[in-house]
């Protein structure tokens, strides 16, 4: 597959030299499945197998793209489209600035994030999969949802600059299981991410919730009085979180437009809590990494925060182009965040609840529906779900209605971080809006921060 | 093509399916520009097309999608197989709700083909804008004008053909700049429905350099504005944020399939229970909400969902009372069976997918508020004591059962006695739900209503993304926290 994908670049590449175009070309092909879960049946079984062609064309400072859904052997159809890409730059408007066309310097092709096993998974096998994960679990009033989304995804460039080429092919799997009350309307979950087949494991998940529905059972509800609580928050909540502060944080361009919460006078100062340490790290394959960047720029761990002290913003390249700064590597389609363990060793939910502690714990696992209120301040809101836990400091447990924070990301970061998990795990943080493209967060499976505020706390379920 | 595509349905039903649809994309093309400072960031076009098939067989639903048509049968066969795997673990069998064969077309009312007009006129369209935005007191300036246009076929093995050509014209202005505090404050404007048609009539150029003054000028006012105060007041919502007020508590609360649990895996649920039709009382008795799929000129209206069911008009509360619901064949025939009793009289025609590779599920149509008679904006804010005007989405989050919401808006006016007093920033608001809608007290008369295109709702899983309207009248609700 590989040989014919880099065949066809380097067909399309000599059509448009031939031309005199100056163009980039991306290719980028999903084979997707997703198995989907509702009320305790396989509600949609689906595959997609997509392949799409991007073309970037360059006329001085004009530039356009022409994109398609296309077959891998519609040669024509592909030329009509760098013909119109070409045509649109021509008609475009000049930017005010000169911009960088990639130049690929060598040949580069990364498989190691691609497991065949993982691409091969039938849909009996995710059924089955899903079977143990609930395994005596569900019931008459408790229902199963969920996804079980696997596929494999390639990208290849090329660009009329130089005949080298970048390919870069990967298997990922996103796993959320959910067991929700039909007529209470509560509901838990529990999450996997996977690179490689070796990675799925159903039994952690089978014991994660069935933890979670003994407390959801058998633990009074309540309706949490507003005020400020000492928060755990779970390994999807943090890595919502980072996600949210990668795009209003540590982007350079957001920064210039006046839409981050840092500046360039903190770089090198304290910002967050010493316990917080993040880096960018296209080494751990868990990521889905990008080892190059589509500028063919070689990617290095990046450091963004170190013990609390802000390192520097990531520059993508047009943003660099536009304000005068240093490319950083970071123009690629996702990051690979990796947040540093902490030193309290605490690896699961129940871990975790039979923890020793002086006051109550609220532990969040969940933020829906995370939105910015201001990005200037790192403001962001969001409210609790699936499966929070009020853990009392004599040692029970209560079920809290979903509550509402609406906080800074410099508090929830800052120097309010109690205590960090030592363990640390990839969250799939994918998103499968228009085009499949995997990515994960390594993040602590808990952090403690004190002080946040509540302001709501729903009256029930 | 149509009649190998029906060979296709023909050949899988013998194999045992028991319904089995196609939607066929000859064509589905957007264009989109985006001009930043001056900048032509973006100039893309996509264009895509191919097929999805769905196969019900044992009460289970299979699907395939493929941008290769040439062999159909690959497609199809996948679709099934995908079926039969679901069908091992049926808990209830699909049916889908009675419906007309139908043989029909449709086709958006547009006037002037916007894909018609050259590249370099659109640009310049943009440039004029951009200039008119460049003033004291903005330091990002932003324009963008996002088109689509869609054919779509669908054929069912029911005997239904329908082919839609819809064209959609998307168009929006973006200014900020920084407050005294080094606060970043946002004016936006986006095209909404003007007329009767929407094509490259929409855009035009003096209504939108009005728009442009309008929102540098309010710009500036919030630059110079003190913070929202933290107390609770009456806030009138003008037609800017109702129409996301509308969306996020009545729109997706009331999809049928969040109600039946279709979408906890992701999306959530929802608050209203299959027992709260006919009894609920969702809000105070000056509300009135419907799914108006029928309304000339929306995004909203797309003639045939693709069930392949006419849109309607459905009201989903009267007077404050729950009634109705979004939906498409097969929730509305689960719903009922679940509540025993009918609920719904067959399907809303609201089962839309938002590309040939996604499966269609209930989406919006056009979920609109009846205009009251409360009078205009003017009326109503001389009838309020304590209040703020609010306009412009800035933030939204919603509670995972659509019970709760906290918005961030772009600007607030203060309302004191009667009289708008001053701007304020970094304006918010947040409620339950169901208090929130029974707080509402006053509804704007027709000449407040306008239509407000969505161009980027998203559901699902895999997620997609769908365009729709609201049409809203200026409301106002009471005892509203503001400015957390």
């Amino acid at each position: 597959m590989k040989d014919n994908i880099l065949h066809l670049l380097q067909t399309l590449r000599a059509y448009a030299v031939e031309k005199g175009y100056l163009v980039s070309v991306i290719y980028h092909e999903e084979d997707s499945s997703l198995m989907r879960f509702a009320n305790s049946a396989v509600s949609l079984n689906t595959n997609e197998h997509i392949i799409r062609l991007g073309v970037e064309a360059y006329d001085g400072r004009r530039r356009a793209e022409y994109s398609m859904i296309t077959g891998l052997d519609d040669l024509d159809e592909m030329k009509r489209g760098i013909d119109l890409a070409v045509e649109m730059a021509h008609h475009a408007q000049p930017l005010g600035y000169d911009m960088t066309i990639p130049v690929f310097k060598q040949d580069f092709a990364d498989e190691s994030a691609f497991d065949p096993a993982l691409a091969a998974m039938s849909s009996e096998e995710r059924l089955a999969f899903f079977n143990q994960a609930v395994a005596g679990l569900e019931e008459e009033e408790l229902l199963l949802s969920g996804i079980f989304s696997s596929g494999v995804n390639i990208w290849a460039q090329i660009n009329t600059l130089s005949e080298h080429t970048q390919y870069f092919q990967t298997t990922d799997a996103q796993i959320s299981v959910v067991l929700a009350h039909r007529q209470l309307k509560w509901e838990v979950t529990a999450e996997q991410s996977a690179q490689q087949k070796a990675d799925l494991n159903p039994e952690a998940l089978r014991r994660e919730l069935a933890f979670l529905v003994r407390c959801y059972k058998e633990q009074p509800a309540m309706q949490l009085p507003l005020g400020t609580y000492d928060i755990v928050l779970g390994q999807a909540a943090v890595a919502d979180l980072l996600s949210t502060m990668n795009w209003i944080g540590f982007s350079g361009g957001a920064y210039k437009r006046g839409f981050s919460f840092l500046s360039e006078e903190q770089v090198g100062q304290k910002v967050f809590s010493e316990q917080f340490t993040l880096v960018d790290d296209p080494n751990r394959r868990e990521t889905f990494p990008f080892r190059f960047d589509f500028m063919g720029m070689e990617r290095q761990p990046f450091p963004l925060v170190q013990k609390g002290v802000f390192q520097g913003f990531m520059w993508m390249q047009d943003d660099a182009d536009e304000f005068g700064m240093k490319p950083t590597g970071h123009t690629v389609p996702a990051r690979s965040l990796v947040m540093a363990g902490g030193d309290v060793p605490v690896a699961t939910v129940e871990e975790l609840a039979r923890m020793p502690r002086e006051r109550d714990v609220l532990y969040i696992p969940f933020l829906h529906y995370m939105n910015i209120v201001n990005p200037s301040q790192g403001v962001v809101t969001a409210s609790s779900r699936f499966g929070a836990l009020l853990l009392k400091r004599d040692g029970s447990i209560a079920v809290p209605y979903n509550v509402r924070l609406t906080q800074s990301l410099l508090d929830l970061f800052g120097e309010r971080v109690a205590w960090v998990s030592s363990v640390t795990a990839p969250y799939n943080t994918s998103s499968s809006y228009g085009e499949r493209n995997p990515t994960a967060v390594i993040v602590p499976m808990f952090m403690q921060v004190n002080g946040l505020e509540i302001s709501h706390s729903n009256s029930s379920y | 093509m149509q009649k190998q595509i029906q060979q296709q349905i023909e050949r899988i039903m013998a194999k045992g399916a028991t319904y089995v649809d196609a939607r066929w994309y000859p064509l589905d093309e957007t264009s989109s520009l985006t001009m930043w400072n001056g900048n032509l960031k973006s100039a893309h076009t996509n264009r895509e097309s191919g097929i999805g098939v769905r196969v019900l067989y044992q009460g289970a639903w299979g699907f395939c999608a493929s941008s290769e048509t040439s062999d159909l049968a690959v497609v199809f066969e996948k679709a099934l197989e995908n079926a039969r795997a679901a069908a091992e673990r049926v808990t209830f069998p699909v049916r889908l709700a009675e419906k007309d064969s139908i043989q029909a077309s449709f086709e958006s009312p547009c006037r002037v083909d916007p894909f018609g007009v050259p590249l370099t006129e659109r640009v310049a369209f943009l440039s004029r804008l951009d200039e008119l935005m460049a003033q004291a007191g903005v330091e990002q300036r932003m324009a963008s004008m996002d088109l689509m246009r869609k054919q779509i076929i669908f054929l069912d093995s029911e005997g239904s053909q329908i082919e839609k050509r819809i064209t959609e014209v998307f168009g929006g202005l973006r200014v900020s700049g920084r407050d005294a505090q080094g606060g970043m404050q946002v004016r936006t404007f986006r095209l909404n429905r003007r007329g009767e048609t929407r094509g490259w009539e929409s855009f035009d150029p003096d209504f939108f350099a009005q728009q442009a003054e309008r929102i540098v000028r309010e710009l500036n006012e919030l630059r110079t504005a003190e913070n929202c105060p933290k107390e609770d007041r009456s806030v009138i919502l003008l037609p800017g944020i109702m129409f996301l007020q509308t969306h996020e508590t009545i729109g997706h609360a009331l999809e049928l399939d969040r109600i039946l649990g279709y979408e906890l895996a992701f999306a959530g649920g929802s608050f209203v229970t299959l027992d709260d039709f006919g009894k609920l009382r969702y809000g105070s008795e000056k509300l009135t909400a419907r799914a108006d799929g029928t309304l000339i000129n929306s995004p909203g209206s797309f003639g045939y969902d693709d069930d392949g069911v006419p849109t309607q008009n459905t009201v989903l509360i009267d007077r404050g009372i729950l009634v109705g619901a979004i939906t498409g064949r097969q929730m509305v025939e689960e719903a009922n069976a679940r509540a025993h009793r009918t609920i719904f009289n067959g399907s809303g025609g609201a089962n839309r997918a938002t590309a040939f590779y996604r499966v269609p599920i209930e989406r919006m149509t056009n979920i609109n508020i009846d205009p009251g008679q409360d009078g205009t904006l003017e009326d109503i804010v001389q009838a309020t004591e304590r209040g703020i005007i609010l306009d412009g989405d800035r933030s939204w989050s919603i509670g995972s059962n659509r019970e709760q919401f906290h918005f961030a808006t772009e600007i607030g006016w203060m309302v004191e006695d009667g009289r708008v007093t001053g701007v304020v920033k970094n304006a918010t608001y947040k409620g339950a739900t169901v208090p929130f809608w029974n707080s509402l007290s006053a509804v704007g008369d027709a000449s407040t209503w306008s239509v407000q295109f969505v161009d980027n709702c998203g559901k699902g899983q895999p997620n997609q993304i769908m365009q729709l309207g609201h049409g809203v009248p200026v409301c106002r609700f009471d005892n509203v926290r503001i400015g957390e």
